[in-house]
């Protein structure tokens, strides 16, 4: 029982980490080389851009395939835990259904699944949390000041809230990725100005009971500086909402980023779950069931997990 | 009363115009030169016909012709016009229903609008039909019995529906019931091969049979939504002062049920414009995954072909609907529960 109360935890810490520690976790690349007495990271650099090229015409996963051998006395490396790259095609393993060697599998160009879905989670982490980070300050703030200011900023904050909930989101969306070149960054930027209204709406409302609560005003009436008030005083009491409306996001931001790369219109990366899915979908009929059942789950379980996430802390808050 | 509907529609206006200048803003600042790209397609289809431009400076005055045109730059001072000047002229010729964009041929433009609409409407009644027809009921039904076991098992069920991502849902269910479990459903289109001449009945069972799976994903998000927001406010309505002294008095308990209905009816007809955003979000997920031709498939068309009058005409339809919707329930609200007009003026 206990397992399953922490399961969701587990799958979003997981996920995030996954997802930004991906090319260490699976890669083609290994993690340390030594290469006629010169260390080498590939896969330490592939985290922050483009891993060098293999020694002499090789690549890395050819000249590590040979080392037992021993091409040059000295040479050795250390391959990440599962050595195999997003996009490192095998011709003998078209459509492999799963095996030992390659549990999910392996799709119609013979890349092995389970890389592909390591590093799709990367591609929704480094959308998804920079972008409710970004919204949750921006919203916060904005809330925040609205609320406890009232008056002419509150109007204006309204407004505009009122304004941004008119867009479909996923047309916008789907319009900003297609004029703007599908980059990570622009997308984080879109969604974060989507998503900050979620927080402010939150905020404001906590603001607007919490300043007329007695500790409030006993602070006020004993000269406490604003500032502090409001940082040590009220925004403590609103964690619980802002976390709700934070795992909410998270999981909006997962369905729109794969939805986004199921469309096609995604940022161009290694591998997304959207891809994948749009990939099984079209191999389905080749009876290929592992290319879309396991990037569905996948989804699904990041989804539910940062709904039931939310779900807690709202029960919590509630007894 | 006037007074509220004056400030209702001075807001709506308001909005409005944020709304189309916001895109206005958004799409002024993609990296596209509309003057650029169709002189591109002009010089690819002109490759054809052996029309090609010989030298750069013909090309360039071609371009530039094309930016005047497009009202992208002064035509006496050939400097690019600002922003707001260009805002205005779109904002003018929106006014009198003028949405092709300069240049472009109103006709064809107008023809693609009207034979997408039917499409996404039909959808989209449907869908709403099917959200407030099961979700007013199901959630009256939960909002009695909160807390109890059947209650939460199926309120657990119904935020796992929320989880799944429409494209998901669009996918499985595409792929459970065409094709690889079994073969229910026909997998595209809004009507088969060669029923056009069937009698009408015949013809209204294969159109039903054609949207059931559509109307299926496009409904799930929204009907959980409503059911959520109907069963708290039933359950709240529940164990109010009125409902226990109707109890007391020893009323029929279907009786009370239909009360409690109306608790909740009333704040969820207030969510029906919400949801339009909604529904026209998922009908781009769902006649793209189901190949049907509505505006979600037009939105998608705009995408690809970087079409800027086309993106701006469907913003602004689909904000027109939305804000309409909104003031319409609105106003519903104000006229079927008078507590709402003791509140503001």
């Amino acid at each position: 029982m206990k397992v399953i109360r922490l399961l969701p935890w587990l799958v979003v810490v997981a996920t995030i980490l996954i997802g930004l520690l991906a090319p260490l976790i699976a890669n083609d690349v290994p993690l340390l080389a030594k290469v006629d007495g010169v260390w080498a990271f590939p896969a330490f650099a592939d985290l922050f851009g483009d891993p060098p090229p293999g020694p002499g015409d090789l690549s890395w996963k050819q000249w590590w395939s040979r080392l037992p051998q021993g091409a040059s006395a000295g040479d050795w490396g250390i391959m990440p835990v599962w050595p195999y790259g997003p996009l490192e095609t095998d011709t003998r393993l078209f459509y492999e259904s799963p095996s030992l060697a390659h549990p999910l599998g392996n799709d119609d160009t013979g890349r092995d699944v389970l890389s592909r879905l390591v590093h799709g989670a990367g591609a929704a982490v480094r959308v998804g949390v920079p972008a409710v980070l970004a919204a949750g300050v921006v919203g916060t703030l904005l809330g925040a000041w609205a609320g406890f200011a009232r008056g002419a900023v509150d109007v204006v904050v309204q407004r505009l809230i009122e304004l941004m909930l008119c867009f479909p989101m996923l047309l916008f969306l789907l319009f900003a990725a297609a004029f703007f070149g599908a980059s990570t960054i622009g997308l984080v930027i879109v969604m974060a100005s989507l998503f900050w209204i979620s927080f402010a709406r939150i905020v404001r409302g906590e603001m607007l009971s919490l300043r007329e609560r007695e500790f409030v005003r006993v602070a006020i009436g004993l000269g406490v500086p604003t500032r502090r008030i409001l940082v040590r005083h009220m925004l403590p009491q609103m964690y619980g909402q802002i976390g709700v409306t934070a795992a909410f996001c998270l999981a909006s931001t997962v369905g729109a980023e794969s939805t986004l790369s199921f469309l096609g219109l995604g940022p161009r990366v290694e591998s997304s779950w959207g891809a994948m899915l749009r990939q099984g979908n079209e191999h389905a009929a080749t009876g290929a069931w592992h290319l879309w059942f396991f990037p569905a789950a996948t989804i699904v379980a990041v989804v539910l997990s940062c709904h039931a996430l939310a779900d807690r802390v709202r029960v919590v808050r509630a007894n | 009363m006037t007074r509220w509907l004056l400030l209702r529609l001075l807001w709506l206006s308001s909005t409005l115009i944020g709304v189309t200048f916001v895109t206005f803003l958004v799409l002024d600042r993609a990296p596209i030169d509309r003057a650029e790209l169709e002189a591109g397609r002009r010089r690819v289809a002109g490759a054809h016909s052996g029309a090609v431009y010989v030298d750069e400076a013909a090309r360039d005055r071609a371009v530039q012709q094309l930016r005047v045109r497009y009202g992208l730059v002064d035509p006496e001072t050939g400097e690019a016009a600002p922003l707001w000047r260009r805002y205005v002229a779109w904002l003018g010729s929106a006014a009198t229903l003028q949405l092709a964009g300069p240049g472009d041929d109103e006709r064809a433009f107008w023809r693609r609008l009207s034979e997408a609409v039917p499409v996404t409407l039909l959808l989209g009644g449907l869908s709403l039909l099917v959200v407030f027809g099961v979700g007013l009921p199901v959630g009256t039904w939960l909002g009695r019995r909160v807390g109890r076991h059947r209650e939460r098992i199926v309120s657990t069920v119904l935020l796992v529906a929320l989880g799944v991502p429409q494209f998901l849902l669009a996918t499985l269910l595409l792929l459970a019931f065409t094709s690889v479990w079994v073969q229910w459903f026909p997998p595209t289109g809004l009507s088969s091969l060669g029923s056009e001449g069937d009698p009408w009945f015949a013809r209204l069972l294969d159109r039903a049979w054609h949207l059931v799976l559509p109307v299926t994903v496009m409904s799930l998000a929204p009907f959980v939504m409503v059911t959520r927001f109907v069963r708290d406010a039933v359950a709240r309505a529940d164990r109010a002062p009125h409902t226990v002294c109707l109890r007391a008095l020893g009323v029929h308990e279907r009786v009370v049920a239909r009360r409690l209905l109306r608790h909740g009816a009333t704040p969820a007809a207030t969510l029906a414009g919400g949801l339009l955003p909604m529904l026209v979000g998922g009908s781009i997920v769902v006649e793209n995954v189901f190949s049907l031709d509505g505006l979600g498939h037009l939105a998608f068309q705009a995408v690809i072909d970087q079409d800027q009058a086309l993106v701006m005409a469907l913003v602004l339809l689909t904000s027109v609907v939305t804000l309409l919707s909104l003031f319409v329930s609105d106003l519903l609200h104000r006229l079927v529960d008078p507590r709402v007009r003791l509140v503001d003026g």
